[in-house]
């Protein structure tokens, strides 16, 4: 059911012209996307910094809340460019995108990205006075900064696998993958 | 001088042969190349946005270049092999490839750039540099590593 709601929902944002002309304006969807990647390095690169402080791999002498607290503005800013730019990026081509393994993969991990960060922030601030000055931050900061460049790492990737057409709905697929993609067509057609 | 051949070897060598045969493996490389990558942003915006006087004012701009440096050539690093692997699944399309060229001239010249000047000198006590000086040398360091990312993304559009 969610998956026909899911296409049903794309295909009404694919009726929409500002949606085929974006896709099919050369420049302006190439600087769209060209910003979506340049603010990786914005905000992936401060999430970074901020993580391998908590791992105990970078500036071990300034105390952990100063990193997490002064990188936290631009990592924001990053941030709200990256899902705005991913948004029109979505629109711009949104049957393909919602029928595509990876982008499903990446919205999953960015869900768990997000409830990690969030859980991660909360646990840091109530026990940062305690360990603020060390050099390496306890376990359980560690794996929660360990998780947080891993889940990031997975949206990296499935965001860079869009792109192919490895497990598009027109190949030939088993089942369950068609299930996974929402390939709503190919489903039916196959009982 | 031509690099052509450079190129024709690379598009027939075992890293060519893999990273054309195993998408996944090519996905993983790609995926260390756009983490580096990331990285790399990372340490040029915190280290250079310090020079500014944007960013982590309340902690020395040594010790945040000091610290932010190391991790910069770990990247560095990690995007040159990931990239060499990466070219090899097209090499000869690269070749013929204008961007392509644009990335390498800038990657050059942000390589030098690094390495030449702004390590040399911000050696010294950054309290004795003239503070344009140093305002100049983070701007530039900022436009030089976005040019070699932002011609990296273009090369899959031209």
């Amino acid at each position: 059911m969610l998956n026909e709601w899911l296409l049903a929902f794309a295909r009404w944002l694919d009726t929409f012209s500002w949606s085929t002309q974006l896709h099919e304006s050369y420049y302006m969807y190439a600087w769209i996307e060209s910003t979506h990647v340049l603010t990786l390095m914005v905000f992936l690169g401060m999430l970074c910094v901020i993580d391998l402080r908590m791992l105990g791999l970078i500036f071990p002498k300034v105390p952990a809340s100063v990193i997490a607290e002064k990188l936290d503005k631009p990592m924001m800013i990053g941030f709200a460019v990256m899902i705005i730019t991913g948004f029109i990026l979505y629109f711009a081509i949104p049957v393909r995108s919602t029928q595509s393994i990876w982008f499903r993969i990446k919205v999953v991990l960015l869900i768990a990205a997000g409830i990690n960060a969030l859980l991660f922030r909360n646990r840091m601030r109530a026990s940062t006075d305690t360990w603020d000055l060390d050099r390496v931050p306890p376990k359980r900061i560690r794996v929660g900064a360990g998780l947080s460049l891993a889940l990031w790492s997975g949206v990296v990737v499935t965001g860079r696998t869009i792109a192919y057409d490895w497990y598009d709905c027109h190949k030939e697929l088993p089942y369950f993958m068609y299930w996974v993609a929402g390939c709503v067509d190919e489903m039916a057609s196959y009982q | 001088m031509d690099v052509l051949f450079f190129f024709e070897w690379l598009d027939t060598s075992l890293l060519a042969q893999i990273s054309k045969a195993y998408g996944g493996v090519f996905a993983v490389v790609q995926m260390f190349h756009l983490l580096s990558l990331a990285m790399l942003g990372g340490m040029v915006l915190v280290g250079d946005l310090r020079l500014l006087n944007i960013l982590m004012t309340s902690v020395s701009s040594e010790e945040v270049i000091d610290n932010t440096q190391k991790w910069f050539t770990v990247a560095l690093t990690v995007m040159i092999i990931s990239g060499i692997f990466m070219s090899s699944a097209v090499a000869m399309k690269l070749y013929y490839n204008e961007m392509f060229w644009a990335k390498m001239a800038s990657l050059g010249f942000g390589i030098a750039f690094v390495y030449l000047i702004r390590r040399p000198l911000l050696k010294y006590d950054h309290d004795t540099i003239n503070p344009w000086t140093l305002r100049l040398l983070a701007l530039a360091s900022i436009t030089i590593w976005f040019t070699v990312a932002a011609s990296g993304r273009w090369i899959g559009f031209s």
